[in-house]
């Protein structure tokens, strides 16, 4: 264990030495997106309600944090794969999930402060109240190692080209098709049916209920929903980063 | 031994044999060459010995370990310098060499100064503390630094000197022997004959996925006792005239002509050199004594050879 979380340090500052040149830009556009965000949505509802505004903005870390797994994860695995930093780190005694590990931990810590900032600045502005519990943690975890392990997943079983587009399809789905920024009874029926055995709409509740204390009625069901399709997905990202010719 | 591969075949899905029948073994303290034309089978050779392909058969012991039960236990075992350089993008020479070296268990104080010691060796000062785009020669320094600064019982480089200029070989070829002399089994794959014979203690040469001759340069070269090599470097757009009967087998790489005389024909081999370069055929010839290359022009080059191939252990 000692060993696995020294391999996961060392592999973090790797990826901190790859993007240390950008990492001012990163900051910059994360937190110009939140203010954005949050300018954006009173033009896109003029007579937003605190309400509203609330479902709204504490639905956003689910879409950016899932999508961000779903869209850099087949990314960084093509990336690797081309540079040869995939075989060459293949060849290092570390874990062979240190690596996805490492980029996760990093990419949460670049990504949290605008998200939390995107939902505190919305708060100040649209004034609802906020109730943030300690399983806003496991939540944002759940989430995101959710979306990155299907992320490479699919970087790993599949050629560079197909796993961009099929990522970037399953944004576009969960973007348009998913009850995140709206609630699940304006979907057609079998959509609902399909939402009721995906994690998304479970995922949804969770960061909402972990943030305002509200919009969510049984979170025990969606702690294990997401639990296990987290699962599943790490499962099948093993294997795939387990597999050998 | 350190390492020990027996009756190692692998066929890919597609069909491809790239190893068969392969058997060799490394003892600490060792330079052993691997010595094959492009497609020979080495990479594959290199890739079950790291544990990153599953051999089809055969079994690959790294000191008393199965790579095959446990590939996580290579990877300790093993350091390895790829035959593309390490991709080190945003990252001083220095900072990766010492993050590899941290990565490899190293404690942090002893690999700061053996960096600092690979970096003194391979002069490679001018570059160490800068992110910048790096020529091809310097990162396959850095990449080699990187393999060694915290040497595995194994060590694996795959062609270490490709692009590298004369002086810096030659000092990576001390390193490598230093690598060896501390302990390790080195395991070299190169194309460069000439240089592997100054440098390993023992080399197979492998074609097709078979070992077609093994044992130390001095022993396969035996096999070519009391013959000479005459080398001759045709003018451009010429034609070799047939040879006379006491020169023996002939093969020609681009303009280089290599051809075996026996010792008794030197003067006569002389004679028809010296006639080539004065009717314009031949720029320049010599003749000397027969090398590692003939071996291995011999086992693999000559058509005839390659048709006949048949497997010849030196001891």
């Amino acid at each position: 264990m000692t060993e696995a979380l020294r391999s996961f340090r060392l592999l973090v500052r790797w990826q901190y030495f790859q993007m240390r040149r950008e990492l001012w830009l990163l900051t910059s556009i994360q937190v110009l997106l939140a203010l954005g965000i949050v300018y954006g949505l009173a033009f896109l509802i003029p007579d937003i309600d605190p309400r509203t505004a609330a479902f709204l903005a504490t639905g956003a870390p689910t879409i950016t944090l899932l999508i961000f797994g779903l869209q850099s994860g087949p990314q960084e695995v093509s990336r690797d794969k081309l540079s040869g930093r995939h075989a060459y780190i293949s060849a290092l005694p570390v874990p062979r999930l240190a690596l996805p590990a490492a980029r996760l931990g990093f990419w949460l810590l670049m990504l949290i402060p605008g998200t939390a900032l995107v939902i505190v600045v919305s708060a100040l502005r649209f004034d609802f109240a906020l109730d943030v519990s300690w399983e806003v943690v496991p939540t944002v975890l759940l989430v995101t190692l959710s979306g990155c392990a299907v992320g490479y997943g699919l970087g790993e079983v599949l050629r560079p080209e197909a796993a961009a587009q099929i990522g970037s399809f399953l944004s576009v789905l969960i973007l348009l098709f998913s009850p995140v920024n709206f609630p699940i009874e304006r979907l057609p029926e079998f959509l609902q049916a399909i939402h009721l055995v995906l994690p998304i709409k479970y995922m949804a509740d969770l960061m909402r209920w972990s943030l305002t204390g509200s919009f969510a009625d049984n979170i025990p069901l969606a702690f294990g929903v997401v639990t296990l399709w987290c699962a599943l997905g790490i499962a099948a990202c093993w294997r795939a980063a387990l597999s050998r010719p | 031994m350190l390492v020990e591969i027996a009756h190692l075949t692998k066929t890919y899905r597609n069909g491809v044999t790239a190893n068969d029948d392969i058997s060799l073994s490394i003892d600490a303290g060792e330079v052993f060459g691997l010595l094959g034309p492009n497609g020979a089978g080495k990479t594959t050779l290199v890739g079950q010995v790291l544990g990153s392909v599953v051999p089809t058969s055969g079994s690959i012991l790294l000191a008393d370990q199965d790579v095959l039960r446990n590939p996580a236990a290579a990877r300790k075992t093993c350091s390895y310098q790829p035959q593309s350089s390490a991709p080190i993008d945003g990252m001083t020479p220095r900072e990766a060499i010492q993050l590899i070296g941290e990565i490899r268990g190293g404690d942090p104080t002893a690999v700061r100064a053996r960096a600092q010691e690979l970096i003194d060796q391979l002069e490679l000062g001018e570059w160490a503390t800068k992110v910048v785009e790096l020529s091809g020669g310097v990162a396959r320094l850095v990449t080699f630094c990187m393999a060694v600064v915290v040497p595995g019982r194994v060590v694996v480089l795959d062609e270490p000197t490709n692009d590298i200029d004369p002086l810096r070989r030659k000092l990576l070829w001390q390193l490598v022997r230093s690598v060896a002399d501390d302990g390790s089994a080195v395991l070299l794959v190169t194309h460069n004959v000439l240089e592997a014979e100054r440098c390993v203690d023992r080399l197979a040469i492998i074609d097709h996925g078979r070992v077609v001759a093994s044992g130390t340069p001095a022993a396969m070269k035996s096999q070519f006792q009391g013959e000479l090599r005459l080398e001759i470097t045709l003018e451009p757009d010429t034609q070799l005239p047939a040879a006379p009967e006491f020169v023996g087998s002939t093969t020609r790489q681009g303009r280089r002509v290599l051809a075996d005389v026996e010792l008794r024909h030197l003067q006569d081999a002389m004679r028809w050199a010296t006639s080539l370069r004065e009717a314009h055929i031949a720029e320049e010839f010599s003749i000397g004594p027969a090398t590692l290359e003939d071996v291995y022009v011999r086992q693999v080059v000559e058509p005839n050879h390659v048709a006949e191939r048949e497997e010849v252990t030196v001891p």
